[in-house]
């Protein structure tokens, strides 16, 4: 057999007819989960896995399957049977959490409440000149404008 | 065919939703009408697992298998900047084959099995790579106008259903844009180079356009079949969209290179927008795929050298104790 | 740079072996893409390849800034006799045995050459040296992890590496040739020469292949294959650079 690729003509190729497989189970190796830290300071993200025979082979696979082409400072390799993963049918005991607005800074503002009070009982508003002032650099390109 | 959902000719008698729980399916069918996606350990109808597990292998074959026809002209790259870029394009393409297959291991069909049924024939890759390249400029129609094929579908294909699928896809279609132009740079050179290299790349071009036109399969026939896996997200486009697509966008920047595609009868229709074109050969297509095309032989034969060469590497470090895990995602 | 004629000569000349030896070994190692044991490894193996040439590129690149033709002219035109390879880097891929242990025995070289380079006297080649420190290292922990793991793994994997082993070493030691310009190159503060070169690798792989369970050839069975260095090549170098040379010359005034 002549094969235009020249490598190929240097290997000694087998007849494949024999139809046997030619992989055993679990031949290819277990499967570790792979964590891309892209610079120091961040989170590591899953990206993926590899198949490797052991932690330290596996690390060596990762840093060019998933490190190749991007900045990267930190891998993490875990085995995927060491993952404990919440079930997707479960999912709903998430449900309510983006609801829950007593947690969030956004749910309080009580600057009327305060402004209210200082009208009321002549406090004056520390912050009430640098307000005016803002106001009105904001009014005056509009100003400008309606010059030309 | 190139990973997109083909229905396969045995499955015709029954519906692809018999005998599937209707509470669990109208929900499955609800989550993805909701765009969302959906994940490996989720309920899912068996149609759809084992679709997606023949695309999404089928997919990865195709990329392995790949790597072969461009790799040809590994060891003869011209020059630094070309023997550098091919080397990292195939590598993406292995690399793509890695994704791929874990894609489609999540859907719990192991990887060895793949590469077994692979090797013995009974799983099916892109049938353009059954096709020889002849000459270095076959590896730059193939990195521009193959790889522009596969972009299509997998742009296409990323916006389904499958979680894991389209992560992988997303990753894949980012590197395969520099395939693309690295591809048409290629072809650019030759084209508008020496007269040796422009015939090069017509030359080339007139072998490889009707493996092109086979690229997105044949028209679909339209069945039930097809719009349960469109509802699905499985099957995305017809292959005749894709085919209209690729046509649209590549066939003006062929022809803006002065090169003339093999077809007498391709145009753009003016009034209907739509591309006229000598449909290929189907029936080649059919017997390609099955086996009888200029290089199956050899590529299915070079993968069993390269698995059957790595496995006392591989059974060197296979522990006794390890036990099969499906991946996480 | 302010060296003479002969001091130029003595530069060109350890540039061009430097160069030449990753040329070769990431082409020969290129070969194995798309044909490796696992997928993950085919990338791998690949990307080392990749950072062979590259940096192969950049020295042919600062040997052009000293008046030789350019990289591609180089690397693509020359015939074998001009080659100043090893033979280690030479031989067909053989099996994987073979090129993880060729690897092994080459890249401890390449890395205690780079870091010897780090504080040479010849700015871009300290540079570069600082440069690829990385890449380097990685090309070592991917061949230490490999020939460790495989050196003890099984009856057969430790026999195929240990064979590699007896096969490759003596041609590793080729790695070692001296040139006639050493001592200008000592002089120059460019290079402190192959015989320390040499000293510092065996002490580098000799606990490594000892924790691999492989036995190091008997110093007084060592036979250097020289050569190389003085453009005698093996049968395989010729054909490898028709082969690699194969498009790029069918019209040399063509731009691929
Ligand atoms: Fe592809
Ligand atoms: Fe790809
Ligand atoms: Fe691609």
């Amino acid at each position: 057999m002549s094969s235009i690729d020249p490598r190929i003509n240097r290997l000694d190729l087998p007849t494949n007819e024999d139809g046997k497989n030619v992989l055993d189970e679990l031949e290819q190796w277990e499967t570790y989960e792979v964590f891309h830290q892209k610079k120091r300071g961040d989170q590591h993200v899953h990206v993926g896995i590899v198949h490797s025979a052991n932690p330290e082979l596996a690390l060596i696979m990762a840093k060019e399957t998933f490190g190749r082409r991007r900045q990267t400072a930190n891998l993490w390799v875990v085995k995927s049977s060491a993952v404990t993963a919440s079930d997707y049918e479960d999912q709903d005991i998430f449900e309510t959490t983006p609801e829950k607005t007593y947690r969030e800074a956004s749910d309080y503002y009580c600057m009327d409440r305060i402004r209210k009070y200082q009208q009321e009982h002549g406090i004056k508003d520390r912050k009430e000149d640098r307000r005016k002032k803002k106001d009105l650099d904001n009014k005056e390109p509009v100003k400008k404008e309606t010059a030309e | 065919m190139y990973g997109n959902a083909q229905i396969d000719s045995k499955d015709k008698a029954k519906s692809l939703t018999d005998g599937e729980d209707p509470i669990k399916l109208a929900e499955f069918e609800a989550r993805i009408t909701r765009g969302e996606k959906i994940e490996p350990k989720d309920w899912m109808p068996a149609a759809y697992r084992k679709q997606l597990i023949r695309m999404i292998e089928q997919h990865a074959h195709s990329e392995i298998i790949g790597a072969l026809p461009e790799g040809t002209w590994i060891t003869r790259a011209p020059g630094f900047r070309r023997k550098l870029a091919l080397m990292a394009k195939v590598q993406d393409e292995v690399g793509h084959a890695q994704l791929l297959y874990s894609a489609a291991e999540t859907l719990g069909k192991t990887r060895e099995d793949m590469i077994n049924d692979l090797i013995n024939g009974k799983s099916k890759y892109s049938n353009v790579f059954n096709y020889p390249a002849m000459t270095w400029a076959d590896t730059a129609i193939i990195a521009w106008l193959i790889d522009a094929g596969a972009i299509i579908n997998q742009v296409t294909n990323s916006k389904g259903s499958y979680g894991p699928y389209c992560r992988a896809l997303e990753r894949i279609c980012s590197e395969e844009s520099f395939h693309l132009k690295y591809g048409h740079d290629n072809v650019v050179f030759l084209a508008t180079g020496t007269a040796q290299q422009r015939e090069m790349v017509q030359d080339a071009l007139n072998r490889w356009w009707i493996p092109i036109m086979h690229f997105h399969g044949p028209p679909d026939k339209v069945s039930q079949h097809t719009e349960v896996l469109m509802k699905w997200k499985v099957k995305m486009a017809t292959n005749d969209d894709m085919r209209y697509r690729f046509l649209d966008e590549y066939v003006p920047k062929i022809w803006d290179l002065g090169l003339t595609i093999p077809d007498p009868n391709l145009k753009k229709n003016e009034t209907t927008g739509v591309w006229e074109y000598t449909e290929p050969d189907w029936e080649e297509f059919k017997r390609v795929i099955n086996g009888d095309g200029p290089c199956n032989k050899e590529r299915l034969q070079v993968r069993r050298w390269a698995e059957e060469k790595g496995a006392w590497v591989r059974r060197a470090l296979l522990k006794a104790e390890s036990k099969y895990t499906i991946p996480l995602a | 740079m302010n060296y003479n004629e002969t001091q130029i000569k003595a530069v060109k000349e350890f540039l061009y072996k430097i160069a030449d030896d990753q040329l070769i070994i990431g082409h020969r190692n290129s070969e194995w893409t798309g044909l490796g044991p696992l997928v993950e490894e085919d990338i791998a193996f690949s990307s080392i390849a990749q950072d062979k040439i590259g940096q192969a590129q950049h020295i042919y690149e600062i040997l052009h800034s000293l008046g030789e033709a350019d990289a591609d002219t180089i690397a693509f035109t020359r015939n074998a006799a001009a080659f100043k390879s090893c033979h280690l880097v030479e031989l067909p891929i053989g099996e994987y045995d073979f090129s993880l242990m060729r690897n092994f025995l080459f890249n401890h070289a390449e890395q205690i050459r780079f870091d010897m380079l780090a504080n040479s006297g010849l700015e871009p080649l300290a540079k570069l040296a600082k440069k690829y420190r990385g890449e380097v290292k990685y090309h070592t922990m991917h061949a230490n992890t490999w020939v460790r793991q495989l050196g003890k793994a099984n009856e057969e994997s430790h026999a195929r590496m240990q064979t590699a082993l007896n096969d490759t070493f003596n041609l590793a030691l080729g790695i070692f040739e001296e040139s006639e310009f050493a001592d200008i190159l000592k002089d120059l503060n460019i290079f402190p020469g192959e015989k320390v070169l040499q000293y510092k690798w065996i002490e580098a792989i000799t606990p490594l292949l000892e924790q691999s369970m492989l036995v190091l050839p008997e110093s007084s069975a060592w036979q250097p294959v020289y050569g190389g260095r003085k453009g005698f090549h093996t049968e395989y170098l010729e054909p490898m650079l028709e082969e690699m040379g194969e498009v790029f010359r069918l019209d040399p005034k063509a731009e691929w």
